[in-house]
């Protein structure tokens, strides 16, 4: 079997490959990150009107990669917004996914304990919020290579997207479809998580919580996190 | 030129230290801060002051809609205007407005604002506002990036129902209706006049002037500060070859008259400053959403007037009264003083409808009464003949 994944990225955009799937990558895994349309912060974005658009377009990117077809499946990670679309990808077009793991899923909401509201905050403090060991250097500058005119902007339109998908960070309806999702499944979580509360693994089926970690766990936890997919992945490619 | 008198309707007894122990005014205000009998008090007294208004000869009396805040007590400003309908007899009803993406569908805005149309005899202005970030996006959850596309279906659909003369289907991207056929339809016709309030995005000057509708340039800073929203208003008309009737514009102001310079110093000070560092203490998470400004205002004004009080209040927390004077956020004085000053701003801008705010903050009924005829005696009428020479084809039929 291929040591090739689709990797779906968080809330945060991908400024680069983060420091635990880079240890899957050293493993010998060939990592296929989609380009997701608004989240590198270019002029032109236009947000969608609904869900259906936005995992359309996620489908619609997936399958511009080739790597994942139903002659050829391969499993899914998915990180935050990622993983949401990756687990419903994973229940609506099972042919092309081996197995989904998932990194603090959105697409569940609890009323009751909704986390931190990431939008209601203003935009220089929301990355504080998305990690619990500091905001590394990837996403503090993510945009600076574009000037100090452009940056501002860019971060801007990186965050519509996201929050085009989420908004207002309740239910996406993914509990609906989570029995569709039959291949084999990892849900890992850190338990500072601000925005998405751990409380919300239940929902999930559990998940294997990561201590010490936010949200982008992959970035607070690296080794713990690599250590888990490896596990997953490999478990899948046997 | 023709003068409104505009109630934000602010509830006047948020305490002393709000803006010390308190995140914000608006979305998540604490709700044990508004005391029932107040609130019903405060209605009734705003209700009588805006009747007042048209017994002191003002041309319009104005309301808007705010929700999840102290800011302004009316997430349903057609309650509101239903009454004044009823209770005057000949001045322009302005609803400014009712921020049509919250309404589903949004044909209710068509249907309530014609039912008020029909109730005033022709003196309704329909008013349609975005709607700010903290009562669109975060007290509504309306989507950002999809508010304003929702928001100029809404009025597409919203003018083409007041205007049909038969059923019709509507297939829009956020609205579809086998049927829209509302009853009633306006008192006037082909519709009620069409103001749009903003902010400062070029979008909605743009939408505007295409449109050939009123831009309400709706400032809490005053003249001096909204010149630069205004000189941009204007030069998107010119782009779109229209003219420039003055008309085309209704600006904003806070406004105190008092027999003396020295007097209104003294009376407007407390309602002024709870206004500007207790009704505008906006949390600055709030002030925005991503996806409420678009791509091409992001550039443009990156820092809306609610955006930048709340930066302010921030870096130094409090406005003082001299810097409010000093900066026209409230134009003050004796009634030769204000009027002076008033005919400049409005020479220089070219603003054809005035919109006066005599009510700020916690300003009292016998405060506000004081102000609002001696507005309307002794400096609405040096005023009036300003742009006389000007049809104003934005004014409602039978107001007079």
């Amino acid at each position: 079997m291929s040591k090739r994944l689709i990797y779906l990225f968080g809330i945060a955009g991908h400024p680069e490959t983060s420091p635990a799937m880079r240890a899957v990558e050293d493993a010998g895994w060939e990592i296929v990150v989609p380009s997701v349309p608004g989240f590198d912060g270019m002029p032109g974005f236009q947000p969608r009107d609904e869900y259906l658009d936005w995992l359309t377009t996620y489908w619609d990117s997936i399958d511009a990669t080739g790597a994942a077809t139903a002659d050829a499946p391969c499993p899914i990670v998915g990180a935050s917004v990622g993983a949401m679309f990756a687990a419903e990808v994973a229940a609506l077009r099972p042919e092309i996914v081996t197995g989904v793991a998932l990194l603090a899923p959105f697409g569940i909401a609890d009323a009751t304990n909704p986390g931190f509201n990431i939008y209601g905050t203003p935009s220089g403090e929301r990355m504080g919020h998305l990690f619990a060991k500091g905001v590394p250097d990837a996403f503090a500058s993510r945009f600076a290579h574009l000037g100090a005119q452009e940056a501002p902007v860019a971060s801007y339109l990186s965050d519509v997207a996201a929050a085009n998908i989420l908004w207002p960070l309740g239910d996406r309806g993914t509990a609906k479809r989570l029995h569709r999702v039959t291949t084999p499944r990892l849900t890992l979580w850190g338990d500072l998580d601000e925005v998405n509360p751990v409380t919300n693994a239940a929902a999930w089926g559990g998940a294997q919580v990561i201590a010490g970690a936010g949200h982008l766990l992959e970035w607070d936890a690296p080794e713990q996190v690599s250590t888990a997919l490896l596990g997953f992945l490999n478990s899948l490619a046997r | 030129m023709k003068m409104m008198w505009f109630h934000l309707m602010p509830y006047p007894n948020l305490p002393d230290d709000f803006n010390i122990n308190h995140r914000s005014v608006w979305v998540d205000i604490d709700p044990a801060l508004f005391d029932r009998d107040v609130m019903a008090e405060t209605y009734d007294t705003y209700i009588d002051q805006l009747v007042y208004a048209e017994d002191c000869g003002f041309d319009g009396i104005c309301v808007n809609e705010h929700h999840n805040n102290g800011y302004g007590l009316m997430p349903s400003p057609n309650l509101i205007a239903a009454i004044l309908a009823n209770r005057t007899s000949r001045a322009a009803i302005t609803v400014l407005g009712n921020s049509v993406a919250l309404y589903n569908p949004p044909l209710r805005v068509a249907e309530e604002f014609a039912m008020l149309d029909l109730f005033s005899r022709g003196r309704l202005i329909a008013g349609f506002p975005v709607g700010t970030a903290m009562d669109t996006t975060h007290s509504y959850g309306i989507n950002p990036g999809t508010l304003r596309p929702r928001y100029y279906e809404g009025i597409e659909l919203i003018m083409k129902a007041w205007q049909s003369t038969e059923p019709f289907a509507f297939n829009g991207r956020f609205n579809q209706q086998r049927y829209v056929n509302p009853v009633p339809r306006p008192w006037q016709k082909p519709h009620p006049p069409v103001w749009i309030p903003g902010g400062g995005s070029v979008e909605t000057w743009d939408f505007c002037a295409e449109n050939d509708f009123v831009y309400g340039a709706l400032t809490y800073y005053g003249y001096k500060m909204v010149r630069e929203t205004v000189a941009g208003y204007w030069s998107r008309v010119e782009a779109h070859g229209r003219d420039d009737n003055p008309h085309r514009l209704a600006v904003t102001q806070f406004i105190g008259v008092a027999d003396t310079d020295a007097e209104a110093y003294k009376l407007y000070r407390e309602p002024a400053e709870y206004f500007f560092n207790r009704s505008l203490h906006v949390y600055p998470g709030f002030t925005d959403a991503p996806g409420y400004v678009t791509e091409g205002s992001v550039r443009a004004r990156y820092n809306s007037q609610v955006r930048q009080v709340a930066r302010n209040k921030q870096a130094k927390h409090d406005l003082t009264w001299d810097e409010m004077v000093d900066n026209g956020y409230v134009v003050i004085g004796g009634p030769d003083t204000v009027r002076e000053q008033l005919e400049e701003a409005a020479t220089e801008l070219r603003i054809g409808h005035l919109c006066a705010m005599l009510q700020f903050g916690n300003m009292n009924d016998e405060l506000t009464r004081y102000n609002t005829n001696l507005f309307g005696e002794k400096v609405a009428p040096g005023l009036r003949t300003l742009f006389s020479e000007y049809d104003d084809p934005w004014w409602p039929e039978n107001a007079l």
